[in-house]
């Protein structure tokens, strides 16, 4: 029997990023992950993507917390442009708030556009403040040093909304809960341009643009830096540095071993028994896993029937299909001059075309015209093709968890068909040079990494499932109703994205310290 | 009465809010006018006799929201109003079954167990936390939303009172609360019922008059704002006016000219006139012109200043708020003359629920696939249709053994999609037929002999609503009930106080807080804010806030 201060269940990057925290604070760690391989969602066989395939959010507070100092990651990164693809017409380069046509010519809403995003990018900000922290509440009394902080940190909140002007705020306020098609449609023609942020909205999600809510998503994506970049030797070196973070500050961690349940006294939990039977004591438990998931481990009948309700009642309905190609050459995209194969590709004609893939989904379908992101990571990255092949990476959207009928091999295979056919749309070559195909659906996605439904995000960013009440009511500040046991996976505040924050914030929350 | 030159207020627009504000401030002693376009007054609050005997409650149908406080105030029972609750209500099913809700307790959990045992049990938790939200809203609906930017000792008065209340709920329910005006309807629901017809029954109120889907974020929202109201304490009761709704209009009327008020029918205003950034008065479409140095519009936001104020007048980012605020018409309506009580195969006979809101539509997918199609142009091909017979309760209606029947429609769009193109201006007699005959055949699921009982029928598409009442796209909100339009949002951020950019010009529609359903608190409110900064001195005594 070995005894740590702290377990952590999972060893994706939150639970990764926790595991490093809390070593860098002295303690000492096990992590347990089920799989052979770390990183979750981001975990990869080498440097060739998987799942995740860029970064977007993970930020220097992440990097410093556990330990990797204030200069850079010790992979580097490429930051990417985006190109809109327009079937049929112009598509569009968008560097950060720079919009133009790919061949150099100035698009007409660029100043719209620069406007718009460097707006979302203010509000964005903003938001970085509530994320970077436990979300406002808590069971501490008002005296005690915990609160204040948080009253504190509050008080910087809406200092920082007043500095913002008059006007600002109540522009921040009026649109933080508003649906981004209007959003972006009072702005924007509808077109590719509106597409791009329209799909950015809603990736990963259970919601189309013109759901309420999704100008918050579009803020997140956007607030958090907004750049895209990715990692040379891929995810993978991102789950490296990770991993190697975690080592170095002391955490042990053991792959292949899964949690199976949850060892409890009275309302503590003491310590965990592995799948082999092997117990490990430790007066803190971490988990990244799905908070019914966790539970379970614990027993649900430890937990009082409005809690396991509200963890049944999370909603995740995962919706996005990851599908890795092979391709025997580099495709040619019409219109598209070689030096942009290399961005991340969007097929996202117009905001409605996002809206009209999502409405099949709501009734359990996939969409007849998928919205891609796609990426050819071996024109900045040799590394990351696969063996001879080109890599085509391609998150597909909409395909939900609880497809009618199943995700079975001929589902799979029309969603296949569906997003060949899609991206043949703008470059007729494509559909003869697919030499292999992998079709990670949400199903997959569940069983391989444990996210409920496959989801993203393990919950959805719903609005109401954010902040205080994310992932359920009662169960917003990291601690699980049993002492010593904590959620640290993306489920928790504030959510997924290869980020980071929520296990860095479970850490802070478990050490009793608060950050 | 003699029309003066000038007067202390003008308010443009005789809808119920209108009436209820211009009553309210005759009544502080302000000489008060009121103008209204069409020959009669009332809005989308009017009884109107379109065939001979019947009379049509042709916009709104029924009452519940209007605030007693208001209906107290002026003393609207002793000017004829009289609201008769009526009870219960149905759904429809196309295999001749049917879920009734009725208003007795024991009635619902029989009907509810037999659909399922589970939903039934759950019923009352479900009741109780829609109870509770009612409860935490209402005093806001009396109440100014606070301006968050502001510093002003009112503003943050008004605030402090909203975290008083909110702190108050305690931390649970807080959480609760604050998850309950995220949510959508849909997923609300599936949390609490598992019997698809039991949700869809009670989904119908979370879309009613909204751009918005039952499982859109902030559709539980809108079932609240249908819910908030009350007849004799009775709360969440509807009812009907007895006579029509124009009932409620026709007594705030009378209460206004018995105050010392004037209206003017049939004198439609051309232009709200401002000088130097002052209203001054207004011109009428007939090149009169009557001076006041306050005027109120009942006209939603965007008629009011994108029609007839001049545009150098405003501000330019005001004006560019106004153009986007959201107003999209969403709903249509059949008033049908009935020859005599149309056959419902599936109800026993007499039900009690005949004579309540009456609905076809079997699950929350259902609904949600009407709202797919109106998102693209078209009305819905199964329609949400809320129909009720008021006539059984009301003789006043039609002719004995004769019926009206209201049928409101949800979804129907403004701007139409014909050929590729969208605009209100598709909606053609063909256009308005085509829709009569679809929400026809959605109503045969309940009353198949409809078609043979119809004596006369008015179909008002959002179009009509738009040219007849002057809603802006035929929204019967005056702009759509999202988190972006309500409270300190409502119409636009920084004059959610029933102020202008023009001083003196007002706003006291349900285009301001909180927002659309025969209420009157839009009114109310104007009023106070009139009262308390050009009311010489003269106050609303006794209400609220």
């Amino acid at each position: 029997m070995s005894r740590f201060d702290a377990i952590v269940i999972g060893g994706g990057i939150n639970g990764l990023v926790a595991a490093a925290v809390l070593g860098r604070r002295g303690r000492s760690v096990c992590l347990l992950e089920r799989s052979d391989r770390l990183g979750g969602m981001a975990g990869a066989e080498g440097a060739y993507p998987r799942m995740a395939h860029l970064l977007y959010n993970l930020g220097p507070l992440v990097r410093k917390d556990i330990g990797l100092g204030a200069r850079d990651w010790p992979f580097r990164t490429v930051a990417l442009p985006t190109v809109a693809l327009n079937p049929g017409g112009a598509h569009v380069r968008i560097d950060g708030t720079e919009a133009r046509f790919v061949d150099g010519r100035p698009h007409p809403d660029a100043a719209a556009y620069r406007a718009l995003v460097t707006r979302l990018g203010g509000y964005g900000a903003l938001l970085r403040r509530l994320a970077e922290a436990p979300p406002p509440g808590g069971d501490a009394a008002w005296t005690d040093p915990a609160a204040l902080k948080q009253m504190l940190r509050l008080g910087g909140f809406g200092r920082a909304l007043r500095q913002m002007g008059k006007a600002e705020m109540r522009g921040f306020l009026k649109v933080l809960l508003s649906n981004a098609y209007d959003l972006i449609l009072d702005e924007l023609p509808d077109g590719p341009l509106a597409g791009a942020l329209a799909a950015d909205a809603v990736r990963g999600l259970a919601m189309g643009p013109r759901s309420p809510g999704t100008v918050f998503s579009l803020v997140y994506r956007h607030g958090h830096g907004g750049t895209v970049s990715l990692p040379v030797g891929g995810m993978a070196a991102v789950v490296a540095a990770l991993a190697e973070a975690a080592r170095a500050a002391g955490a042990t961690i053991r792959t292949g071993t899964a949690a199976a349940r949850l060892l409890c006294e009275g309302d503590r939990v003491i310590g965990v028994e592995t799948g082999a039977g092997e117990v490990l004591m430790a007066s803190r438990v971490l988990s990244s896993a799905a908070p019914l998931a966790t539970a379970r481990m614990a027993g649900l009948d430890r937990f009082d029937i409005e809690a396991s309700r509200r963890m049944r009642l999370i909603r995740a309905r995962g919706t996005v299909a990851k599908i890795n190609l092979r391709l025997s050459a580099l495709p040619r995209i019409d219109g598209l001059p070689d030096d942009l194969l290399g961005a991340r590709l969007l097929l996202a004609p117009s905001a409605e075309a996002v809206e009209t893939a999502f409405n099949p989904a709501k009734y359990r379908q996939m969409s007849d015209e998928p919205i891609l992101e796609a990426l050819l990571p071996g024109v900045t990255d040799p590394a990351q093709d696969a063996g001879g092949a080109v890599a085509l990476s391609i998150i597909a959207q909409y395909a939900p968890s609880d497809l009618a009928g199943g995700w079975t091999d001929a589902a799979r295979d029309r969603l296949l068909a569906a997003v060949v056919g899609r991206l043949a749309a703008v470059a007729p070559d494509l559909p003869g040079l697919v030499a292999g195909a992998e079709v990670l659906c949400p199903d997959r996605i569940e069983a391989e990494t444990g996210a409920p439904g496959g989801h993203w995000h393990h919950a959805e960013l719903g609005l109401d499932q954010l902040l205080t009440i994310r992932p359920a009511n009662g169960l917003g500040h990291y601690a699980m109703g049993l002492a010593g046991l904590y959620l640290c996976g993306a489920a928790t505040h504030p959510g997924g994205d290869v980020m980071g924050l929520s296990g860095r914030n479970a850490a802070l929350a478990a050490l009793g310290d608060g950050p | 009465m003699a029309l003066k030159s000038s007067y202390d207020v003008i308010v443009a627009g005789a809808g119920h809010n209108g009436l209820t504000a211009a009553a309210y401030l005759a009544r502080a002693g302000l000489s008060v006018l009121v103008l209204e376009r069409n020959d009669w007054i009332g809005g989308a609050a009017v009884s109107r006799s379109l065939h001979e005997g019947w009379t049509y409650s042709n916009c709104s149908y029924v009452c519940s929201l209007l605030r007693r406080e208001i209906a107290r105030d002026l003393d609207l029972p002793k000017y004829g109003l009289q609201v008769i609750p009526y009870e219960g209500g149905a759904s429809f099913t196309r295999d001749g079954d049917y879920f009734a809700y009725y208003s007795d307790h024991d009635a619902l959990r029989r009907e509810m167990a037999r659909h399922s045992p589970r939903d039934a049990d759950a019923y009352p938790c479900y009741a109780q936390a829609i109870m509770r939200q009612c409860r935490f809203i209402r005093p806001f609906l009396l109440r100014d939303a606070p301006d968050p930017a502001s510093m002003a000792p009112r503003d943050l008065g008004e605030m402090g009172y909203l975290v008083k209340k909110a702190w108050g709920l305690g931390k649970r329910e807080l959480g609760e609360t604050l998850r309950f005006w995220t949510m959508s309807i849909g997923d609300f629901l599936d949390e609490h019922f598992e019997n698809d017809l039991i949700k869809a029954h009670l989904a119908g109120s979370g879309i009613i008059g909204t751009g918005l889907g039952v499982y859109s974020p902030g559709t539980a929202y809108v079932l609240l704002h249908h819910y908030m109201g009350d007849i004799d304490g009775g709360i969440g009761a509807w009812g009907f006016a007895r006579g029509g709704m124009g009932a409620i209009s026709k007594a705030l009327g009378a209460a206004l000219e018995d105050h010392g008020g004037t209206i003017h029918r049939g004198a439609g205003v051309a232009e709200i006139l401002v000088r130097d950034g002052r209203v001054t008065g207004v011109a009428l479409e007939d090149g009169r012109e009557f001076a006041a140095p306050i005027v109120a519009s009942n006209m939603d936001v965007k008629r009011t200043f994108l029609r007839h104020v001049d545009r150098a007048a405003l501000p330019g980012e005001f004006v560019r708020q106004v153009e986007r605020f959201k107003i999209r018409g969403s709903s249509a309506k059949l008033n049908i003359a009935l020859d005599a009580m149309p056959a419902f195969p599936a109800a026993p006979p007499h039900a009690s629920f005949l004579r309540g809101d009456m609905h076809c539509s079997e699950s929350l997918w259902a609904l949600e696939r009407a709202y797919d199609d109106w998102k693209s142009g078209r009305w819905s091909a199964e329609p949400y249709v809320d129909m009720l017979i008021p006539s059984q309760i009301d003789p006043t209606m039609a002719p004995p053994g004769s019926h009206m029947m209201t049928v409101f429609v949800q979804y129907a769009p403004y701007d139409l999609a014909v050929n590729g193109t969208r605009s209100g201006e598709n909606w053609d007699a063909t256009q308005r037929a085509a829709l009569a005959e679809t929400v026809l055949n959605q109503m045969s699921i309940a009353c198949p002999d409809i078609r043979e009982r119809i004596l006369h029928m008015e179909v008002r598409s959002p179009l009509d609503l738009e040219r007849e009442v002057g809603l802006t796209e035929g929204n019967i909100f005056q702009g759509e009930l999202t988190f972006d339009q309500l409270f300190f949002n409502r119409p636009v951020p920084g004059f959610s106080q029933y102020e202008s950019p023009v001083k003196g010009l007002y706003l006291c529609g349900s285009s301001a807080h909180p927002g659309g359903g025969v209420m009157g608190a839009p009114g109310a409110n104007a009023a106070r804010a009139i009262l308390r900064r050009a009311g010489k001195g003269a106050t609303m005594k006794g209400y609220a806030a």
